[in-house]
Parts: C-alpha cells; sequence; structure tokens
C-alpha cells in the first residue's frame, strides 16, 4: 500500500511547471483547513471555558465617575469578577463603538442579580483590593463582600482584623460542615430508609384489604402485624427527626457580618456558608489548590440551587451506570448476532439485505429509538408488568415509566448496530486458514468460534463496544423520553435493599446541560456549570473514542503483520 | 468437557486408524458426547438468538407502524341498546355520559328517565311551570344538561337536568332530575291588533317594522326590565302570538336571549341583552340590560335562530334562504354580513336546519336538496376590506339523500351527527371527512351523540331509541389531516399548520405535519450548504493531495468530531454561537466570501513566484499555509464586518430619518421576514459539525478506493495533480461521494437536540434563513413527553417517528446499494 511511486509522480508534475488548476488545490486544502480548525477551535473553547470555570478569579473593584448611575442603588463603588470585556454592539450610524465591562457582582439576594454591566467610560478606577472575602453559600450563590467581624451568638463579636478572625473563621464553617453532613445522613440514609419501609407497609396494607375482599376477620388478622411494624417505624422516625432537629437548631445564630462593595451592612450565618477565602491575596499555588478543590467538589457532590451550583456527581454516576447497563445487555445480543449472520447463517441475498438493513440501522435518528423506547418498553412491557406484579401501587406506575433499565434497553438498541456491524467486521477479518486449522483439529464448530474465532476477534467487538459506549454515553434526545430527569432524589444504585433499582429514574450528563443550559432560570449563571459538564462529557466520550481508535489502529498493523 | 477432544485431535495423526475398519473407533477418537451437545446447543442458541436479535431490530419499526395504524381507521358502530320511550312525539331527547339513563321531554313540563337496560322503569318528572302556561319553544344544549324555554306568556326560564348517582343498599343507581329555574317575563308579546293598528302605544317596545337599529324606546336602559303589564300579557295570551324559536347564549359577565316570534301571519325577531353585575368576587348575577327589535333589519321572515355562547351575536336564517348575522356593538346590533349558503343552488336555496359546531364558530348548514356546508367566522383576506370577523364557507360536505332531518353536535371535538330519513351520516368538521355513514333500518327522528364520543343514539318514528357504541378515537386525524391543506376555524384560509394543544376544550387540533418536515428539510439544507463544500473539499484534499503520513492523524480528528454530542453542539449553537453571531451577518458573510477567493487568489499568486521559493513547499502540506491564512481571514471579516454593514445593510427609520447600519432590521424590512438570534444559520452551522466528519469520512474514503493505477496512469500521461483529482477521480468516485451525501443528509434530517436547542420551535413555513423552525424530531422530543398515551396526538407523534425511519432507511439503503455497485464496478481494476 505504498503511495510513494505516485508522491513522486505527483512532485514531478508540479515541478514540470503544469500547474493547471494548482488554484484549486489550494482552495481544497482550505476546505481541510476549515475543517481541522473547526475542531480544535471546538474543542479548545469547550476545553477553555470549562477549565476556567474552576479558577478562582479575582475580584476587581471599581470606583465609578462621580454621579454616575451605572452602579448598583446609585452607589459609585463596584466589586466583582470580570466576566468579559467587549464592545458594545451600536447600530446607529455615526456613533463610535464603546467597550463594557460584564461583571459578576454576586450577592444575589441583596442586589437581585448576578451579572452588571458597566461601560468602561463610566469607570473611573479598577482595583484589587486584598481584603475582599468569597464565600460559597448554600443559597443565593456566592457572596462578595468585606468582612467586618464576626457576631457569635452571646453578643461577643471577634473583628476581622483581629489575628484569629480568620483561623476562627474557618474552624466555625469546617464545624458546620461537619454538622450539615450529619444531618443529611439521617435525613437522607436513615430516615430515607425509614419512609422506604413504609411506603412497603402501605402497599402490603393495600394487598391485604384486597385479598381480605371485606372479610373483616381476615383482614385484622394481615393488618396486624404491619401495624406493629407501623408504630415501631415511627416511633424511630421520631427520635430521628429530633436528633436532626438539635442539629439543624445548633446551626443558627453565628452570624459574619460584612460590608459589600456600595458599603451596605450585610450579614451572613455562618451555617450557610459552604467555604471562603480572599481571591486577592491568593498566589499562584493557592489558586491551583483552589482550582483543583472545586474541581474535586464538582465531580464528587451533589447539585445546588436548581442544579446551578455545587457538583454533578449523581448525573456522573447516573450516567455510568446507565452506560454500564447499556453495555451488558448490547454485547451479548450484538455479538450473537454477528456471529450468526457470519458463522451460521447460509450466505445469500437475504442475509445481505439483512446486513444492509441493520447497517442502515445505525443512521436511524435516535429519537425514534426514544419513541420506541416510549411506546415498547415503558408503556407496553413496564405497563404490563405494572399490571402482574405492581398491582397494589396502581395507577402510580411502578415500571410503567421511564427508568434507568428502561432507558438502557432504548440505548442498547440504538448501539446494537454499531457492535453488530463492528462485531462482523472483526469476525471477517479472522483468516480462514485459522479457522480451517482448528476444525482439522477436530474442534467442533462451536469451539472453533469459542476458542479461536471469538479471541482473534475480541479487541474488534471491544472498539465496536466501546464506539456503541460512545454513542450511548452522548445520546440525550432518546432519554429524554425514557427516565431521565432533571433531579433524582436518589441514585439507581444505593444502601437500600435491593440496592440496585432498576425502575428509578436518574441524572444523565448530557440531559444536565440542556436542562440546564435550557430550563434553569438564570441561562447566565448556569452557563459555567454548563461548560464545566460540557468538558466533562466530551473528555469521557473523546477519551472512549480515542480508545477504539487506538486499538483499531493497533488491529490494522497486527493483522498487516500477521499472514497466515 | 472438551479436554477429551485435545488429546485426540493431536493423537490423531499417529494413529493408522483407517485399515481395520469393521472394528468400531476407540473411545479415545470419539468426540465426546458432551462437546457434540454443547455444539448442538450453540447452534440453537445463535441461531435462535441472531434471528431473534434481527427480527426485534426490525421489529421496531413494525411495532411503530402498529402505534400509528389506529390513525387512519375511520369511525365503527356497535348496536349496544334499544329503548322504548312510551312518552308520544318527544320534543327532546337527551342522554347522559354514560348511555344509560336517556331522557325524553314532550316539549311541555314532562321528562321521563328511561333505564337503558330496561331494569327499572321509566322515572317521570314534571317540571314547576305555572298553571295554564304552556312552553312554545325549546332548545336543548346537550355540553351543559340545560335547556332554554319560552312559554306563551313571553316567560323565558331555564331547565336543569341533573344526573346524581345515588347509592341504595351498596349498589350505585343513577337518578335523573329535571329543575326549572326562575320564568323571567322577558318578552313582551304585542297584541296582533293592537300592534297593526297602533304601532306607537302598544308595547315599550318599538313596533315591527322600525327602522334599524332598533333600541328600546328609551335612551336609557331600562335597568329592571318593564315588567309587561297582566294587560298585554293577557291581551297576548288571546291571540295567536306565540314565541316560535328561542335561543340564549351566555358569556362570562353577558349573556343573549334571541326569540322569533310568530305575530299572526308575521314573524318577528327578538333579542335581549343581560348584563352580570361586576364585584369582588367575580360576575355577579345577570340583569336584564336592553331589549332589541331586529325585525326591521331582515329582507324576509325570519324562520331560525342561533345564539353562540359568546353571547355577542345573532345568526338569523329566513325564508329565503337568507343568513344575516348581526353582531352586538356596544349597545346595538349592527347587521355584520348578510348571506346566502346555498345561493349557487339551482333548485330551493332555502335552509332546512343551520347548526353550530361545538365551540360555536363554525355553523353547518343543511339545504333543501341534502347540500351540507359548513361556514366559520373568520377574517377572510377578500372582499373584506375592512378587516371584520365574517362567515365565510370553509368546507363542504358530500350531499345528503335529503333535507336534514335531525342533527347533533359533538362535545368533544367537531363532529357531527346528521341525516335525512334513513340515513345517518357521522362527519367531521375540520378534516371535511365522513367518518362513518349508513342507511338505517328505520326512520330517524332524532340523533345524539354521547357526551364522551362513545355513543351514539337514534330515535325512530315508533319512538325507539337506538343506542350505539362509537369507536372513533381518533376522529380528528387522517391523511387529510396530516398531509392536506385544512381551513382551520379562525383563520383566513386554507394553511398548513401544525399547533396539537391549545388551551380551550374547543381548541382544533392543528395535526398538519408538512411544517414540520418543512422544518427538518428546512434545517437540513441549511446544514448541508455549509458542511457539504468542507466535508468535500477537505475529503478531497486528504485522499488526493495530503501527505499520507498526516492522513493517520488527519482522519481521526475529524472522527472525533463525528462523536460529539449532539447535546453539546446544540448548547454551543444556542448560548455560544447565537448570541455573538446575532449582531455579526454581515462579518460571517464577509469572511465566507474571503475564505472562498482567498485561497483561490493565493493559489493564483504562489503559481506566479519563481519555482525557486515554490519548491520551498512540500506537496501536501498546503493546508499548513492556510491554516494562518484561515485565522487572519476570520479576524479581518470579523473586524471589518460592522463597516460593511455600515455600507451594505443600512435601514432608515422613515419616521425620524435615524440610519441604523443593523442587519437584522434591514433583512426584516427589506425581505419582509423575520429575524431570530436562534435562526436556520445557526443551526446550519452546528448541525454541520454532526455532518461534515461524516460526508468527509465515506467521501474520503470513496475517493482513496479510487484504484491507484487510474490515477498514476493520468499522472503518467501529464496530467496535473488538479486534473488528474477532477477529471478521473471524482467521476470515477462520484456514486460514493453521492452515498456520503445521502447520509450526511439522513444524519441532519434525524438530529434533535442541536434543532431543539438552537431554533425557537415555531413551525413556521417559510423560506427565510434567518427564523426558526421545528423539525419532526424536535417536535417529538418536546411533545412526546406529556402526550397522554394512546391519545391522538401521541401517535400522531409516532406517525412523526415513523417518517423520520422510513426516510432515513430509504436513504440509507439507497446510499449503501450505491455504495455497493461502486465497489463490483472496479473490483476488477
Amino acid at each position: 500500500m505504498s503511495k510513494n511511486p505516485e508522491i513522486k509522480a505527483v512532485g514531478t508534475a508540479f515541478q514540470s511547471g503544469s500547474r493547471a488548476g494548482e488554484n484549486f488545490v489550494w482552495l481544497t486544502s482550505m476546505g481541510l483547513a476549515i475543517g481541522l480548525t473547526l475542531v480544535t477551535s471546538l474543542l479548545a473553547l469547550i476545553l477553555w471555558e470549562g477549565l476556567t470555570v474552576f479558577w478562582p478569579q479575582r475580584v476587581a473593584v471599581f470606583q465609578l465617575v462621580d454621579g454616575s448611575t451605572a452602579g448598583i442603588a446609585g452607589k459609585t463603588t463596584l466589586a466583582g469578577e470580570v466576566v468579559d470585556y467587549r464592545t458594545k454592539v451600536n447600530h446607529v450610524i455615526g456613533k463610535a463603538f464603546e467597550q463594557e465591562y460584564q461583571l459578576f457582582v454576586g450577592n444575589k439576594d441583596t442586589y437581585g442579580f448576578n451579572f452588571k454591566f458597566v461601560d468602561a467610560n463610566a469607570i473611573k478606577s479598577k482595583e484589587y483590593l486584598n481584603d475582599y472575602i468569597v464565600a460559597e453559600r448554600l443559597e443565593n450563590g456566592r457572596l462578595i463582600g468585606v468582612p467586618v467581624a464576626i457576631a457569635m451568638k452571646d453578643g461577643s463579636t471577634i473583628p476581622a482584623n483581629s489575628p484569629e478572625f480568620a483561623h476562627k473563621l474557618e474552624e466555625m464553617v469546617t464545624g458546620y460542615n461537619a454538622q450539615r453532613a450529619k444531618i443529611l445522613r439521617i435525613e437522607k440514609y436513615r430516615i430515607g430508609d425509614i419512609n422506604y419501609e413504609m411506603e412497603g407497609l402501605r402497599l402490603q396494607e393495600k394487598g391485604v384489604r384486597r385479598r381480605a375482599a371485606g372479610d373483616k376477620a381476615k383482614e385484622e388478622a394481615g393488618l396486624a402485624p404491619i401495624r406493629e411494624r407501623e408504630a415501631q417505624l415511627k416511633k424511630e422516625y421520631e427520635v430521628l427527626a429530633a436528633e436532626a432537629k438539635a442539629l439543624r437548631d445548633g446551626l443558627v445564630g453565628n452570624n459574619l457580618v460584612l460590608r459589600l462593595a456600595g458599603g451596605e451592612e450585610y450579614r451572613q450565618p455562618i451555617g450557610a456558608m459552604l467555604e471562603f477565602y480572599y481571591p486577592n491575596q491568593l498566589g499562584f499555588f493557592g489558586k491551583v489548590s483552589m482550582f483543583f478543590h472545586r474541581m474535586w467538589n464538582f465531580v464528587s457532590q451533589d447539585p445546588r440551587e436548581a442544579n446551578t451550583e455545587g457538583g454533578i456527581f449523581p448525573a456522573i454516576f447516573g450516567t455510568f451506570v446507565m452506560t454500564l447497563l447499556m453495555s451488558v445487555a448490547v454485547t451479548p445480543f450484538g455479538v450473537i448476532a454477528a456471529v450468526y449472520l457470519r458463522e451460521y447463517a447460509k450466505q445469500g441475498v437475504v442475509v445481505q439485505l439483512v446486513r444492509i438493513s441493520v447497517n442502515n440501522l445505525a443512521g436511524v435518528p435516535s429519537i425514534v429509538y426514544g419513541v420506541f423506547g416510549l411506546g415498547f418498553f415503558v408503556y407496553f412491557v413496564g405497563g404490563n408488568i405494572d399490571h402482574w406484579f405492581f398491582y397494589e401501587s396502581l395507577p402510580t406506575p411502578t415500571v410503567g415509566t421511564g427508568g434507568i433499565m428502561w432507558a438502557a434497553l432504548t440505548l442498547s438498541l440504538l448501539t446494537l448496530p454499531v457492535v453488530i456491524v463492528a462485531t462482523e467486521e472483526a469476525l471477517a477479518a479472522v483468516s480462514r486458514g485459522t479457522r480451517e486449522a482448528a476444525l482439522a483439529c477436530g474442534a467442533s464448530k462451536w469451539q472453533t468460534i469459542q476458542r479461536v474465532v471469538l479471541p482473534s476477534a475480541a479487541p474488534g467487538i471491544l472498539t465496536g463496544l466501546i464506539l456503541a459506549m460512545a454513542r450511548g454515553a452522548g445520546e440525550v434526545a432518546p432519554l429524554m423520553l425514557v427516565g431521565v430527569v432533571k433531579l433524582a432524589p436518589s441514585l439507581p444504585l444505593d444502601t437500600t435493599f435491593p440496592f440496585i433499582h432498576p425502575e428509578r429514574k436518574f441524572m444523565h450528563l448530557g440531559f444536565h446541560i440542556y436542562d440546564l443550559g435550557f430550563q434553569s432560570p438564570d441561562a447566565e449563571a448556569a452557563k459555567p456549570m454548563v461548560f464545566a459538564t460540557t468538558l466533562l462529557l466530551i473528555t469521557l466520550v473523546v477519551v472512549l473514542n480515542l480508545g477504539a481508535i487506538m486499538i483499531r489502529n493497533h488491529l490494522r498493523k497486527k493483522y498487516a503483520a500477521g499472514t497466515f | 468437557m472438551s479436554e477429551s477432544n485435545v488429546p485426540s485431535a493431536s493423537d490423531s495423526p499417529s494413529s493408522p486408524a483407517p485399515k481395520r475398519e469393521r472394528k468400531p473407533t476407540p473411545a479415545r477418537f470419539l468426540v465426546s458426547p458432551v462437546t457434540l451437545w454443547i455444539d448442538f446447543l450453540m447452534t440453537w442458541v445463535i441461531k435462535v438468538g441472531g434471528i431473534g436479535v434481527i427480527v426485534a431490530v426490525i421489529g421496531i419499526m413494525v411495532f411503530i407502524t402498529w402505534q400509528v395504524l389506529p390513525l387512519f381507521s375511520g369511525a365503527s358502530i356497535q348496536p349496544h341498546d334499544e329503548v322504548k320511550m312510551t312518552m308520544p312525539n318527544p320534543a327532546v331527547v337527551g342522554m347522559d355520559e354514560w348511555g344509560e339513563l336517556p331522557f325524553a321531554y314532550d316539549g311541555d313540563r314532562t321528562f321521563e328517565f328511561y333505564d337503558a337496560h330496561g331494569k327499572n322503569p321509566p322515572q317521570k318528572v314534571t317540571i314547576a311551570l305555572p298553571e295554564g302556561e304552556k312552553v312554545t319553544a325549546t332548545r336543548y344544549f346537550p355540553e351543559k344538561y340545560s335547556l332554554v324555554i319560552a312559554t306563551d306568556k313571553g316567560n323565558v326560564g331555564q331547565i336543569k337536568v341533573r344526573y346524581d348517582a345515588e347509592y341504595k343498599d351498596g349498589r350505585r343507581t343513577v337518578v335523573g332530575r329535571a329543575e326549572l329555574g326562575t320564568l323571567e317575563p322577558l318578552i313582551d308579546l304585542p297584541a296582533e291588533a293592537a300592534a297593526e293598528a297602533n304601532p306607537a302605544t302598544a308595547s315599550p317596545a318599538p313596533a315591527p317594522g322600525t327602522p334599524a337599529p332598533a333600541t328600546p324606546g328609551s335612551e336609557t336602559p331600562a335597568a329592571p326590565a318593564p315588567a309587561p303589564t297582566p294587560a298585554t300579557a293577557a291581551v297576548a295570551a288571546q291571540t295567536s302570538t306565540k314565541i316560535t324559536v328561542i335561543d340564549r347564549g351566555a358569556g362570562e359577565s353577558n349573556a343573549l336571549v334571541g326569540a322569533i316570534l310568530k305575530v299572526g301571519e308575521k314573524r318577528e325577531l327578538r333579542a335581549i341583552t343581560f348584563k352580570a353585575k361586576r364585584s369582588i368576587r367575580g360576575a355577579g348575577k345577570m340583569t336584564l340590560d336592553q331589549r332589541y327589535d331586529l325585525t326591521g333589519q331582515l329582507k324576509a321572515a325570519p324562520a331560525q335562530l342561533l345564539v353562540p355562547s359568546t353571547a355577542d351575536a345573532l345568526i338569523v336564517a329566513d325564508d329565503s334562504g337568507q343568513v344575516s348575522y348581526f353582531f352586538q356593538d356596544g349597545d346595538k346590533f349592527e347587521l355584520r354580513q348578510s348571506f346566502q349558503p346555498f345561493a349557487d343552488s339551482t333548485g330551493s336555496k332555502a335552509i332546512a336546519r343551520m347548526d353550530f359546531i361545538f365551540g360555536d364558530v363554525s355553523i353547518v348548514f343543511s339545504g333543501e336538496n341534502g347540500q351540507s356546508r359548513v361556514f366559520s367566522l373568520c377574517i377572510p383576506a377578500e372582499n373584506n376590506p375592512e378587516q371584520k370577523r365574517i362567515f365565510a364557507l370553509t368546507k363542504e360536505f358530500p350531499p345528503l339523500a335529503g333535507p336534514a332531518t335531525f342533527f347533533a353536535s359533538s362535545q368533544r371535538n367537531k363532529a357531527f351527527l346528521t341525516g335525512s330519513g334513513k340515513q345517518a351520516s357521522l362527519r367531521y368538521t375540520t378534516t371535511e371527512t365522513i367518518r362513518w355513514e349508513k342507511n338505517l333500518d328505520f326512520d330517524i327522528r332524532q340523533g345524539i351523540i354521547g357526551a364522551k364520543y362513545e355513543n351514539l343514539a337514534f330515535l325512530d318514528a315508533s319512538n325507539v331509541l337506538h343506542v350505539y357504541e362509537l369507536h372513533d378515537p381518533h376522529p380528528e386525524a387522517g391523511f387529510n389531516a396530516f398531509f392536506g391543506k385544512l381551513w382551520y376555524e379562525g383563520l383566513a384560509g386554507p394553511e398548513y399548520s401544525y399547533q396539537s394543544t391549545g388551551g380551550t376544550d374547543e381548541f382544533e387540533p392543528k395535526l398538519s405535519l408538512i411544517p414540520l418536515i418543512w422544518g427538518s428539510i428546512k434545517g437540513t439544507l441549511c446544514a448541508l450548504i455549509f458542511a457539504v463544500p468542507i466535508a468535500l473539499t477537505a475529503a478531497i484534499y486528504t485522499s488526493q493531495f495530503l501527505d499520507p503520513n498526516l492522513k493517520r492523524i488527519v482522519k481521526p480528528t475529524m472522527e472525533i468530531m463525528a462523536s460529539l454530542p449532539s447535546v453539546v453542539l446544540g448548547f454551543l449553537a444556542a448560548l455560544w454561537v447565537a448570541p455573538r453571531v446575532a449582531d455579526r451577518v454581515p462579518s460571517l458573510l464577509l469572511i465566507l466570501v474571503l475564505i472562498t477567493l482567498c485561497p483561490l487568489l493565493f493559489g493564483w499568486i504562489w503559481n506566479k513566484i519563481p519555482k525557486i521559493y515554490r519548491l520551498w513547499m512540500r506537496p501536501g502540506w498546503e493546508w499548513s499555509l492556510m491554516l494562518p491564512l484561515l485565522v487572519v481571514l476570520c479576524v479581518i471579516g470579523w473586524n471589518l464586518g460592522p463597516y460593511f454593514e455600515e455600507i451594505a445593510f443600512v435601514y432608515v427609520d422613515p419616521n425620524t430619518g435615524q440610519r441604523y447600519a443593523d442587519f437584522g432590521l434591514w433583512w426584516k424590512h427589506t425581505t419582509g421576514g423575520g429575524y431570530d438570534q436562534r435562526n436556520s444559520m445557526v443551526v446550519g452551522f452546528m448541525m454541520g459539525f454532526a455532518v461534515i466528519p461524516i460526508i468527509f469520512t465515506i467521501a474520503e474514503d470513496s475517493l482513496s478506493n479510487v484504484p491507484a493505477g487510474l490515477r498514476s496512469a493520468s499522472l503518467a500521461l501529464g496530467a496535473t495533480r488538479w486534473q488528474t483529482a477532477w477529471e478521473v477521480v471524482l467521476p470515477i468516485a462520484s456514486a460514493g461521494i453521492f452515498s456520503a451525501l445521502m447520509i450526511g443528509l439522513g444524519r441532519a434530517v434525524g438530529e434533535t437536540m442541536i434543532v431543539v436547542m438552537a431554533t425557537g420551535n415555531t413551525p413556521l413555513m417559510d423560506f427565510n434563513l434567518f427564523s426558526g423552525m421545528r423539525t419532526l424530531s424536535a417536535n417529538i422530543a418536546v411533545e412526546l413527553p406529556e402526550a397522554p398515551q394512546f391519545s391522538t396526538h401521541y401517535r400522531v407523534l409516532f406517525l412523526g417517528a415513523l417518517l423520520l425511519f422510513l426516510l432515513t432507511f430509504v436513504v440509507n439503503t439507497l446510499a449503501e446499494f450505491l455504495r455497493n455497485h461502486l465497489r463490483e464496478k472496479y473490483k476488477g481494476i
């Protein structure tokens, strides 16, 4: 497959001075340049926008020119992170183009907004003052201001200029964070378990009543143990609820007193602070450690405030579990179908037609699979299962509604053609000699396939599977129909019996992007989160694809070298 | 299990087996039965599994088709019950929601409720009508289970029919009740003689024949209506004057009663308006506002009358077949329109019946010859200089056998039941189709459509009510509805329109898929216009000119682009590209021109420079010069854009004379089309990311697969590399390139997330590059989660999915055949 002679020929023609159409060659080279630029700039954009989300920005303090109305509530001092500096669009002919700043001013509860645009020519001075603090809070986004003092519950205060201030604040925030984690453990896991069991009891009760069919004695006998357990659970619940309440009460009382940029005083309950830092005091290494700290929080925490703050752990987990379930479903069926088509079926027109059809199914829009998944899996299969096994909880559907299992099955149908085609190609690449050698050694057909053909085709099958996973992980449209939600209360895999909950709805990275970008109340504030999520999803998909490409290239080399 | 096999395989060559033939093969040479058994089992597992998987995959289409099919079936009707009505000649028959307890009303004071299953005897209910008063006119409103009646004393009242569930001995029984509300003396019946002899003094209401607009005698509204004096009432009772037709409509804050009076041989038209007193707790009780006599505005004697539920108009048909549409404008009735529904009829132009369709916007007129026409309120563009809302002929149904003898409109949708003699016909207004038609074995006197549109009933001449079960889950569907141009209520003309859900019960779903298909086509075209030039030029360059060592990097890089999740592209399109590009269209146009022309210019100049410099550039590396050039051109184009805009796209405000260099404004005023931030151009650009790599990969493959000999031969004969590529390679690979385009098209047609996110999702039908659209796929993604299972809406979305499936499947199969054809053709070379 060497192309050297051609290249030489091209070179000769080129050197000989005949250059007809040479400018068109340049035009086509522009096509490639555009294509490459598109890919690289898109990836670079996502990388840049996604990573800068985690990088702590400095807080700039702007002094506006006297009498300017560009500030907030008539004040002439503004503090915030500079998000953008751009040329203002101006359509009136004859007016000069002006520049403006976009600032992230935070303090949404005080200002009513997060972002503020300020004309560059309204600004008198810009400086980075060291005493500014940025605090992450449970609600209302970030807080930007100058700390004044800590007002303790008992009335004492610790002024910000006292040496122990930062240390004390740090200690309190850490303490409260631990306390909140404890509350979460109680409320989510222990009380959650009780609720789960109570729900089960309620269904049992319904079942007993239905089976008793009006027979009072039978009904009473059936209900007695349920009532007993219910009372017990209720008692447990009350103890836990009291414990949680005590912890919760301990969170309030201590406030951080700040002065906002405009001079307004603001009291922030320390119990609602997650962390704080002095952005303008951070050195490079401080920023780097902050960067990784934030990145870790992003991938490990639950989302807060309608998904616009906090992390995306449930979405990562949901995507992972769904993709895994999908792979488990798609691999055996895909491989069996391919083995049948390649090894067992009589090669002829029919098999050729089937092959083309299967191939073309890969080009059918994903939404069509979603429609099928909703109609068949969710309504038809799920509806019937509900009727047979979960009659008690009807009309509330148990599996007759979207869930992670249906999503995984739908996506496995979607990716089935990919796996079948890849496996078939891999099987076809196993040389005839290898097969015949195995058969000549007395192996049965299945033994040949099992021990010789499939192992040598395994890397090819793996490539197909990885491609399928990449496609499945990035697909959103069908999932919207079969069980993805913007906020799932619980994970599809947890510590509550029976541990795997295939009927649960789940969160997904791709849907998270859609939801944040389009359904969130403040799209601008959600943007950093969307970019970070996008970066994660893209990384996942690109890594999977690169893996597949590398395996494929490796295989090519192997087959090119080994001739039988 | 298979251990036995390994030694046997290795042993076999060493044993001189075939010499002693009679002797049975030693056991160690036999294949273990377990092996055979597993082999047999696996063969079947794989065969069954393989065929099963393939059937399942292909079953997707079967399942979706199965879900769609009910949309195209007509109505079916099953006889259910027969109820013998003991009341002779009932004036009104009606039925409850479940079809269990139909009732008959004798047109005076008696109601009878019949058990449809014949288990209980009929219940007789008498309404509390004062002694000596007789009902002369009634009208039944099935959707409200109420009747309005007018008595011979000029009193008007409402009867409410109620169905109450009662539990007796643990069994649920339905009890029918009928209650008469307060009778109001609304219409003064003029004494025939007095009216004719002395118009001025006979009654407070103006005499018949008073010129229009007829308002009450005094200018100030007679707020508490002056009740007719006993004297007049007494006189009226003695004469032959009576109310023959009555109708009532009630809106939120107003009501209107219309009546036709028979005064001797003459007929008069009256209207009485009511107003609700506004109070803090919403609309209060209706009180009489004004009385009108509209007879003078009619050319012939009024025969039929309709009052819509908006209570702001009267539609009157007279003996000559003329229909007058009176509209209440402030405190007078304006004759807004006068038309003859059957003006073109050769025979009688008279109107046998006229009835509202559910929603009171359309009227079905039945002619004496059985014609059936629907007129709807709309603002037609033609013959309507004042742009008023008037009636226009919107639908024409096939004629009935004779004049319509009965009529019933559905209370769920736009269906109506009509017929003549034995013939019964269930028709659907929107789609202009006959859902069901049959000649029954009896003469039909009245017809009923059940409240849930689940049963029909016909009353025959011998007073037997025949109840039928109606199975017509999707009356609004049909080929016409999906692909035809329909005149929907309220629109100015027939349109392709898609609007599946609305706010009110009377909403008429518009299910045309044409706007969605158009949206899909538009999005696809935009994507292809952007993607094809880039993908093809890149493919040609990569396969023909690029340094082969680089190809190994370039191809996977482009393939990475194919794997980018479309939700990411959609998000970038909507939140990153669209806002940045919205004001920069001129910049983009400039960049487009620059990057097409500059490489050509660059190549031309390059050829002019001395060979010694040119040789410095290795062939196959041209793109590395293009990259910086591209960046430079983009920067130049982007920054020159606003200046270009000031030259080319200037909009002058006609009022202030202010000049704006704004492409959006300019576009709006020059082309008349809208300019949205999230428009087709943005979609096309972003969808290009999804389509470029697909087209690139397949086209590049087919270009590379052109036999090397052909290229070498061409080059050897002295053709330049471009000539070889253009004249030799490209024609041979054309089928493959075509198939690449088709697969790219298939991908673009089905693309969902980009379109959902980067367009406004409005189902428009225009050629505007700067407006949004709604594609089939986006429509499914947006609407299916909200569509109730098995509703028409749900099945229509499945139909959309089926169309997408078929479209992409056909396109892909065609592409596959082309590619195979190409492969076969050049196999030998």
